[in-house]
Formats: C-alpha cells, sequence, structure tokens
C-alpha cells in the first residue's frame, strides 16, 4: 500500500482557512459599500453646506434636536465635515454592521451545522471546540478585511483638501463603524450555540440588535434616561464619538462583551452535541395539523415565528416612536429644523414631521420583512423541499402565487400594524395625530416592500442563486441613498433609484398615491414575468 | 402487460455542452417494475426530474399515462408518487404532520395502509423531522409515496440510509404494489434490490440509455462463472476460446467462459473433472461486464 502524501500545511486548520476564505469574500463587498458611503457623505457636505452660514444653520436645526438624535445618534460639530459624516452616515453603518454581523457569523456556525458540512469538518483533525475557536478566527479576518477595506477609502476621502480629516481619526472612525459587527458577529457565534437552526439563531441576535437598538433610541431621546447609553452595546459604539470627541475607554465593554460572548460561545460549542441545541428543543410533540392542509397553509406556518418576530419589531418600535413624538415635535416646530427634515421629505410641523422621519425607519423595518419572505421561499428550492410539493398535484405558479399572496398580506398586516401601534404610543400622549391618519401612513409602508418583493421575485424567476443579493443589495442601496443623499441636495437620479426616497414621508405629508400605484405596479409586475419564468426553467439547489 | 405508463422519445438535458441525458427513448407498460440503473452521473436522476417536470428538457418528451410531463405536470403527479433518495424536509414538523402535508397535497390517501407502513417500517411518527436519523427521515419518504397508491411509483435511490430490515420491509411494500398493478420505476445502486423486484433493467452510460430488458436477455452481456475441481493437473487453457479470469488453487479452477461453454468442457474432460459448478452473472456482475470492472479477461493463468 502507498503511502499517503501530505497535503496543505495544516490540515487541522481547516475550519479556520474555510471560514477565512468566506468572511473575507463577504467583507471585501461590504467593506466597500461602507467606504464608499463615508466618502459620500463627506464630499455631498462639502458641496452642498459651502458656506459658514449653512453649516450654522444645518447645525442650529439638528444640534439639540432630541428626535434626529434618538433615531440616529447625537448630532455635535455639524458645523465640520468631520461631525457631519459621523451624524449622516454612522447609525446606517452601525446597524448595517451589526446585521452583517449576525448573518455572517450564523451563516458560517449554525449554517453550517444545519447542512451538516460541520460534521464533515469535525471528522478532520480537530475538536468541537477546536472549531468553534478556529470559526471565530477566520470571522475576526473577515471583520479586519472589512476595517481594513473602510479606513483605506475613508483616509484617501479625507485628503481631500475640502475634506481634510487626519488619518489618525480616520482609523479610528472606521474602527468604531465596525466594533458593532465584531460585537454582533460574537453575539451570532454565541445564539448559533443557543438555537436549533441557523434561522432561530440569526432570529435571536437580531432580536437581541432591536433590544439594543431601542434602549439607545430611549436613551439619546432627551427623557433624563441618558445613563441608559452603557447599557446598550450600540450605545457604547456611540460613546466612543469619533471624529468628534473620542473616547477610546469605550472601546473597553466592547472588547469585554466580544471577548465574553466568544469565550461563551466556544465553551457551549464543546459542551454540546454536534446539531443539538442549547436551549432545550423538544424532539417529540403530538401533532398540530392546523394549517397544514396545503402549500398555502405551510406556507403561512414555516414562516410564522419569523413573521411574528418582525410584527412585534415593528409594533414596538411604533410605539417608541408615538411615545416620542409630541415632545420631540415640540422643540422643532417653528425652528430652522423644519427645512431640514422637508429636505428628509418630512414637511409639516411638531409630531407629524417627527413621526414623517420615524416612519422611514418602520418602511425599512417592512422591507426587510419582504426579503425575508422571499429568502424563505429561495430557500424551499435550493434545499430540496419544493421537490415534495411540485411532484404532487401543485403547480409552480400555484405554489408561488400563494407565497406572493401570503407575502403581500404580510406586508400589509405589517403596515397597518405600525400605522396602529405608533397610534398607541402617540394617543397615550396625546399628540394629536389621528388613528386614520396613521393607517394611512402605515399602509404607505408597503409600495416599497412590494417593489422589492417583485424584483426579488422576479429574480427568483430568472436568476433564482442571485436573489438573496439581489434583494439585499437592492434594500441596502435604497437605504443608503435616502440616508446618505437625503438631509442635502443629491443627484436626483441616484435618489431615484431608492425605493424609499420615492415613498412619502407621511404622516408628515400625504402619500403620493401615484408613486405608490407606481410602485406597486412594478412589485406586481416583476411578480408576474418572474412568476413566468419560474415556471420555464429548472429548478436549482445551492 | 398493459398500456404504456412511461415513454419518452429523444428525451435530452444538456448543461452548457455535456449532455447529461442524450436522447433517450424508453417505454414502461402499466404494472412493470423497472430497473434503472448506471453510475453516479450516467443520468438515472436527470431522467426522473425530466420526468416528474422539475427541469426542462434540451430536447424530445417524454409522457406519464399519455400525458405530456411538461405541459400536464399537475395532471401527471395526481398519478404518481415520488421518492427522493435525499430526505430533505421540513426539520420542525413531526413524521405524523408531514404526512398528513404530503397527503393532503397529494389530495389521495389510504390511512389503513400508510398506518400498516408507519408499523411495518418502525417509525416514532411523534418526533421532529430534525431528530430523525438519516434513515428514518428516508422512511417519511417513502411512507407519503406508498400511502396514496398511486398508479405509478417513481423510486430515485428510494433505500438510501436504510438498514436491511428496513430494506426488506421496503422490497415487501414494492411486491404489494406491483401485485396491485401498480407500476415502479427504480433507480438504484443497491444491484441485489433491483435483481429481486424489477421485471426489467436499463442500464445508463454516459447518459445513453446502453442496455435494456429482463435479465435472461441481458445475460449475454457478461460470462458464466465456472469452478472445476479436477484429478489431474490443471490443463493450457490460453487457447480455449471464450475463456478468461482463469485462476487456479491447487486442484480447483476458476474462470469465466463467453458464449459456448463446450471448448472447455472438452479440455477439462482430458484432465479428469471430477466436480463441475457454473453459475450465470448476477445482475452485478452483468453491471461490472458493461462498465469493463469484471469479466474482461486480462488475468493469466497461473
Amino acid at each position: 500500500m502507498r503511502t499517503p502524501v501530505p497535503i496543505g500545511r495544516s490540515p487541522g486548520r481547516v475550519v479556520a482557512d474555510l471560514t477565512t476564505r468566506r468572511a473575507v469574500r463577504s467583507a471585501i463587498i461590504w467593506g466597500y459599500i461602507f467606504g464608499i458611503a463615508i466618502a459620500w457623505s463627506a464630499i455631498s457636505y462639502t458641496t452642498i453646506y459651502k458656506t459658514q452660514a449653512q453649516r450654522d444653520a444645518l447645525a442650529a436645526a439638528y444640534g439639540s434636536n432630541k428626535a434626529t438624535s434618538a433615531l440616529f445618534g447625537p448630532a455635535p460639530q455639524l458645523q465640520t465635515v468631520a461631525g457631519f459624516t459621523v451624524f449622516k452616515i454612522s447609525m446606517t453603518l452601525i446597524i448595517l454592521g451589526a446585521v452583517w454581523g449576525l448573518l455572517t457569523s450564523t451563516r458560517l456556525l449554525r449554517g453550517q451545522e444545519d447542512n451538516g458540512r460541520w460534521e464533515i469538518l469535525l471528522a478532520g483533525q480537530t475538536t468541537r471546540r477546536g472549531a468553534a475557536i478556529q470559526a471565530l478566527g477566520g470571522l475576526g479576518i473577515g471583520v479586519f478585511m472589512l476595517w481594513a477595506l473602510t479606513a483605506v477609502i475613508t483616509v484617501l476621502t479625507g485628503l481631500d483638501s475640502k475634506v481634510d480629516i487626519p488619518a489618525g481619526p480616520v482609523l479610528y472612525f472606521a474602527l468604531a463603524m465596525v466594533a458593532p459587527a465584531v460585537m454582533f458577529l460574537a453575539a451570532g457565534a454565541l445564539t448559533s450555540q443557543l438555537a436549533p437552526t441557523r434561522r432561530q439563531a440569526a432570529t435571536y441576535a437580531a432580536s437581541f440588535l432591536g433590544v439594543c437598538y431601542a434602549v439607545r433610541m430611549i436613551a439619546d431621546a432627551g427623557v433624563g434616561l441618558h445613563a441608559l447609553i452603557w447599557a446598550s452595546p450600540l450605545g457604547w459604539v456611540e460613546e466612543l464619538q469619533p471624529l468628534t470627541s473620542p473616547q477610546p475607554l469605550a472601546l473597553l465593554p466592547i472588547a469585554a462583551f466580544t471577548a465574553l460572548l466568544a469565550v461563551v460561545a466556544v465553551r457551549l460549542a464543546g459542551n454540546r452535541d454536534v446539531g443539538a441545541s442549547t436551549v432545550p428543543d423538544r424532539a417529540s410533540r403530538r401533532p398540530h395539523l392546523r394549517l397544514l392542509s396545503g402549500p398555502t397553509g405551510l406556507a403561512i406556518r414555516m414562516v410564522r415565528p419569523t413573521v411574528v418576530g418582525w410584527w412585534v419589531a415593528i409594533a414596538a418600535s411604533g410605539i417608541l416612536f408615538g411615545l416620542i413624538a409630541k415632545s420631540a415635535g415640540g422643540t422643532i416646530s417653528g425652528s430652522s429644523v423644519q427645512q431640514v427634515f422637508s429636505k428628509l421629505g418630512a414637511g409639516g410641523t411638531g409630531a407629524d414631521a417627527v413621526l414623517g422621519v420615524c416612519f422611514l425607519v418602520l418602511a425599512v423595518l417592512v422591507a426587510f420583512l419582504a426579503t425575508g419572505q422571499l429568502t424563505a421561499a429561495r430557500s424551499e428550492e435550493s434545499e430540496g423541499r419544493l421537490d415534495h410539493l411540485l411532484v404532487r398535484p401543485v403547480s409552480r405558479s400555484s405554489w408561488l402565487g400563494r407565497r406572493v399572496l401570503v407575502a403581500i398580506a404580510v406586508l400589509v398586516v405589517a403596515g397597518v400594524g405600525a400605522g396602529a401601534f405608533t397610534w398607541i404610543g402617540a394617543a397615550s400622549q396625546h399628540a394629536g395625530v389621528h388613528f386614520t391618519t396613521l393607517l394611512v401612513a402605515g399602509l404607505n409602508l408597503v409600495p416599497p416592500a412590494i417593489t422589492i418583493f417583485g424584483i426579488g421575485v422576479l429574480t427568483f424567476g430568472v436568476r433564482p442563486r442571485a436573489t438573496t443579493i439581489v434583494v439585499y443589495t437592492l434594500l441596502g442601496w435604497s437605504l443608503l441613498v435616502v440616508i446618505v443623499g437625503g438631509i442635502g441636495a443629491a443627484n436626483h437620479w441616484v435618489l431615484d433609484t431608492s425605493v424609499f426616497h420615492q415613498m412619502a414621508s407621511a404622516p408628515a405629508v400625504q402619500p403620493h398615491w401615484e408613486a405608490n400605484g407606481v410602485m406597486t405596479a412594478i412589485g406586481v409586475a416583476g411578480a408576474l414575468l418572474g412568476g413566468f419564468a419560474f415556471r420555464r426553467r429548472d429548478l436549482q439547489g445551492e | 402487460m398493459g398500456a404504456t405508463a412511461i415513454h419518452t422519445e429523444g428525451l435530452t438535458k444538456r448543461y452548457g455542452g455535456v449532455a447529461a441525458l442524450d436522447h433517450l427513448d424508453l417505454d414502461v407498460s402499466q404494472g412493470e417494475v423497472v430497473g434503472f440503473l448506471g453510475p453516479n452521473g450516467a443520468g438515472k436522476t436527470t431522467t426522473i426530474r425530466l420526468l416528474l417536470g422539475l427541469i426542462l428538457p434540451s430536447e424530445g418528451r417524454g409522457e406519464i399515462f399519455g400525458l405530456d410531463c411538461q405541459r400536464q405536470p399537475v395532471e401527471t403527479h395526481r398519478r404518481l408518487a415520488f421518492v427522493a433518495g435525499e430526505a430533505n424536509l421540513w426539520p420542525s414538523l413531526t413524521g405524523a404532520e408531514t404526512l398528513h402535508l404530503l397527503g393532503r397535497v397529494q389530495g389521495q390517501v389510504d390511512e389503513a395502509y400508510r398506518d400498516e407502513l408507519v408499523a411495518r417500517f418502525e417509525l416514532d411518527p411523534t418526533k421532529k423531522i430534525r431528530a430523525y436519523s438519516k434513515g428514518n427521515r428516508q422512511k417519511v419518504i417513502l411512507i407519503g409515496a406508498l400511502m396514496a397508491r398511486p398508479d405509478l411509483l417513481v423510486l430515485d435511490e428510494p433505500t438510501s440510509g436504510l438498514d436491511p430490515l428496513m430494506e426488506q420491509a421496503f422490497r415487501h411494500s414494492i411486491r404489494e404494489a406491483r401485485d396491485l398493478g401498480q407500476t415502479v420505476f427504480l433507480s438504484s445502486h443497491i444491484m441485489s434490490e433491483v435483481e429481486a423486484l424489477c421485471d426489467r433493467v436499463g442500464i445508463l452510460r454516459a447518459g445513453k440509455l446502453v442496455e435494456m430488458g429482463t435479465l435472461t436477455e441481458m445475460r449475454h452481456l457478461s460470462a458464466v462463472s465456472v469452478e472445476a475441481t479436477l484429478d489431474g493437473a490443471v490443463p493450457d487453457l490460453s487457447g480455449v476460446p471464450g475463456v478468461s479470469a482463469v485462476q487456479v488453487d491447487g486442484r480447483v479452477l476458476r474462470c469465466h467462459v463467453r458464449d459456448s461453454i463446450e471448448p472447455l468442457l472438452k479440455v477439462l474432460a482430458t484432465a479428469g473433472v471430477t466436480k463441475l459448478l457454473s453459475r450465470e452473472p448476477s445482475l452485478e456482475e452483468l453491471f461490472l461486464a458493461l462498465y469493463g470492472g469484471y469479466g474482461q479477461g486480462g488475468e493469466t493463468q497461473s
């Protein structure tokens, strides 16, 4: 028998190598997005707010406004490029970074376990604990790449004479921007050990992110609870105060929290069976046959846990926005901030104007709900479960049509819920906003989500493997454009590519029914064309 | 045999420039149990997915009970049930919930038979799919197909992950189906399974159907195995036509013989034969012979 020849340098490091490769690939894409978003924000400030008077007006409008502070974080030093850049882009990048972190780590840890690849890797020269450490190391290299690309692009931007931000502060700013990604990579690693499936692991981590955001909002809402900022990991990131008044000590809780989550994750990985969860998951139960009468009921039952989670998040956010609307609105009435809100599309006065901006956040949540519906449908196909339905008397059109109808119903309920729960919050503070006004504002959130969903269905029909990347890119791009371009002037062609820009900021202004009609029509047309294409292609796995 | 259950004409599937299935012409009569063999990548699963309408043909067409597989998938699927080799089911559902769902989607279930199958395959239906082993998940898919009592069972590696006892339960179930007049199209790597169950066998090679017939009809593909115990020394067999793979162990001679055995018998008679055994090739030997891995000679007399 021939002696096997060693190949590769370190067979014991296969998990690290695989995880690094996949994490870095994703981090490169997001590093570019982060860097370009920061550059765009900084350069747009220098072109829009050219005079000191304009910059002072901007600072007066936002500098002490609690509503925008609650939504986007504090706005110190708006008279400077650095201060404006932090205010304009940081909260968006913080949220995107956290979402990237939790999705990446749950995909590369629990996801690998779900599809059986983890077992193959563990059969090699490693242990459960060792593999978890290696995976965390790979994720760490990925997040380093995210930081490096963000930093390089931002340093280059800072060299522009009009922007003029030194490299040192920029590196610290980039570190602050990727800090949430680091923490939520670790959070995702931990929930991957707790939950029985990748989807549940991501839901646990996303719920934690929602709580962190809500706590930070309350802390920044000017209701005398600023100390709560130290109760939220997102608050720690805010306390880093990059480019304005750097507080590097805030890195300590971030580092300690990340280390704690990572250590617990590794310990749990070593102490449980592969494929099992730490949170008890009953292996047996009496059958619950409700909804299991066909593809529609099955779709509802499969998406129900995730959808309910999103509905709760939207309802909670709505209540929170309603609670702060009156007090935040009072601070802007009659001030120059109204002009700035108008640039965001939120005209009107007082609570209406504040809610107009708040509903942009709700629109993003509803759009995330739409993308989640689509990726769930795609995973039915890619993981082979759809075969079991389509080899029975169920047509492709019927299956996809039912999924689309379920998704639209889910989105409409989310929109109605957003309006209704915001009204509950606002009414408790006697904000003077009518129920029907907020209900209409809630329904106004649905067309952008339907547009994204419809384009996603079209992609699903034509290029199914690109579905997830297309819908999340469209959502991320739309969010980026409306945040970065919304405050100042920007090329209208660019702005028009954002579905959120097309959405009127109800209740601050009346919904644009014409634009809503066009968005809905695009969504419906995309869904119909996608359905047509789906009937004429092969089913495709991962 | 009855009317046609499966009919294909020039059925072809290409991926880029590679033909996964190349002009397949196939007919399966109602009530037949037909085996479909071939190594990995020969086109077995592609054939089945084309017949089920899950992928589209590049050329040709397929019919099931006279219905076009691509244009009338729903009508076709009312009369068949499919078992895949990969048991990807909904992890959060229990076995009972999955069977209920599959039955409702299929539109017909013999509930008494379903319960009998659950007992026969020793499935605990209260467990969640994610808690099942691979074999138990496969049982759920098998029961889900058999319980519908369809006119046609399309089975793609159906016993993947089953233990030998459950393999026997599967064979029993297929014989029951045949006795009831159901048609079975069975793709499998387990030669003994195909040999035991199938009336006819088709063998695919690189996307082409290279053989189709009953086992008897296919015996010509391989040599007969011969084992002879001799009185004296083993004679030189190098010049005997049709003889190959000669092995000598003391006075025992083993070899393969193609075509007529008469030339070999004449030579052995001169050496004094005390015992002679001959055996027709198994399906596995036929299969290997077709693929050049067995019975093609090359061994020299020792």
